[in-house]
């Protein structure tokens, strides 16, 4: 595969925790791929079904979904929520040729900018290592 | 079973205990059931239950709330009926049951009837209903589970990712947009649908695989743990988009992951309605 296949990713991060980590990650001058685009959401229990499946219906390469540790969601229940969602949309995908790696759920605190840094770096070579997708709904899909 | 249909019919249209009983009649072609609703004793006459009574019927209490109805049920609509209850949609208490006990129905085209049963009928284990205020019928001894029938089930868990994209790629790409999968589907019921919306636009108008795709793939996500495996949306599918595959992956991850059968039991929530604080599933930990 060309060595310049940059993955596209979608973030969706929780107001509350991760997306203070990813900020976090910035000012700490921490790196990571530039591959994510960062969405800010008020809740990782926000983050419906078909926000994520829209967005690889759009040309994403993964989407990940970050939120509160368990027990400190903002919202009390939202992350738990999230975790049962994203458990069978991942089944669900992959039973129509996405690869289940292409989701990720993930805690991040507002603390943890080191995680988010590491994460993102992590998730963004395991993509490119997978590939482009090898289903229709990105060949026919939109770009992004 | 015609017979006792009838007599309590009348009875409780009679009593005025229900003003509608939703139920079957034989169809213009003489053969094929369609669904019939009975306002008054007269009509409660031309009440009838055969093998071909394929339509889930629960689906007409939603707009009848308010308002004492009976109904007839196969057991597979009488779960439909449970996830509605469960679900709010209908109340319990509005409803008179009439459950049939079910032979399975026969595949039957107009005006001829066939003599195979239908797939879900024939792994059926369930021929009479969990739920009912009258049962009609003799309940019968129930067969050992057997494996889904359309083996691509298996063909597909076996395939490569690639593979099964172009699989359903090939089978979305037929998908008309008519909807007919959303419109008989007693879980489908939402006042405004994530396809209808405009802005946010989920699914565009564009003829092209994509949307369909999209289309395909949240309708299923939506029935997930909430389906319960009728089939009345593959039945009815105009261009046989194998939809029951997609349901039945669902099902079964759903009896996995939280062993839930949709509409066994009164009084519990969907699966993705809820939670467990301390489940490993296997994401975010
Ligand atoms: S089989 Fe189809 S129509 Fe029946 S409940 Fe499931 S999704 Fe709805
Ligand atoms: S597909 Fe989803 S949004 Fe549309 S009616 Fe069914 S459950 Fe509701
Ligand atoms: S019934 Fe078939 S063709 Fe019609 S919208 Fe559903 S999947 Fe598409
Ligand atoms: S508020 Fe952060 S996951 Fe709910």
């Amino acid at each position: 595969m060309a060595l310049d296949y940059q993955p596209k990713i979608v973030g969706f991060l929780c107001n509350w925790c991760s997306y203070a980590g990813a900020d976090m990650a910035g000012t700490s001058r921490l790196t990571y791929p530039p591959n994510i685009r960062i969405i800010r959401v008020p809740c990782s229990g926000r983050v419906d079904a078909t926000l994520v499946t829209k967005c690889f219906q759009q040309g994403a390469d993964a989407v990940l979904v970050a939120g509160c540790h368990p027990g400190e969601c903002h919202y009390s229940e939202g992350n738990y929520h999230a975790r049962r969602r994203f458990t069978v949309l991942r089944e669900l995908l992959s039973f129509l040729g996405i690869e289940k790696d292409r989701l990720r759920l993930e805690w991040v605190s507002a603390a943890e900018g080191k995680k988010f840094s590491q994460l993102v770096s992590e998730f963004s070579a395991e993509i490119a290592h997978l590939g482009p997708r090898k289903d229709n709904g990105k060949a026919a899909g939109g770009s992004l | 079973m015609n017979q006792a249909i009838r007599d309590k019919a009348k009875e409780l249209l009679a009593s005025g205990a229900v003003s509608c009983v939703i139920g079957y009649d034989v169809g213009s072609d003489g053969i094929n059931a369609r669904p019939f609703f009975a306002y008054t004793e007269e009509e409660a006459d031309g009440l009838a239950f055969d093998q071909t009574c394929t339509h889930n019927l629960v689906k007409y209490l939603i707009d009848r709330a308010g308002k004492a109805t009976a109904i007839v049920v196969k057991p597979c609509d009488a779960r439909a009926l449970t996830v509605l209850i469960n679900e709010k949609q209908v109340k319990r208490e509005e409803v008179f049951i009439i459950g049939a006990v079910c032979h399975g129905i026969i595949e039957s085209t107009w005006g001829q009837k066939g003599s195979d049963l239908q797939g879900r009928c024939q792994t059926c284990t369930q021929h009479t209903p969990l739920v009912y205020d009258l049962l009609v019928g003799e309940p019968m001894a129930e067969p050992t589970p057997k494996a889904p029938l359309d083996h691509r089930a298996a063909t597909l868990a076996n395939m490569s990712v690639a593979e099964r994209a172009a699989f359903w790629a090939e089978q979305f790409q037929r998908c008309l947009r008519c909807n007919a999968c959303r419109q008989v589907c007693p879980g489908c019921y939402c006042a405004e649908c994530f396809v209808d919306q405009l802005d946010p636009e989920w699914v565009g108008i564009r003829i092209d695989l994509p949307e369909k795709w999209l289309w395909n793939t949240i309708r299923a996500f939506h029935l997930a743990g909430r389906c319960v495996g009728c089939d009345e949306c593959q039945r009815v599918c105009p261009v046989n988009i194998p939809l029951g595959l997609l349901n039945h992956k669902l099902e079964e991850e759903v009896a996995t992951l939280f062993d839930f059968r949709p509409g066994v039991k009164a009084d519990v929530p969907a699966p993705l309605e809820t939670f467990k604080k301390d489940e490993k599933l296997g994401i975010g930990e």
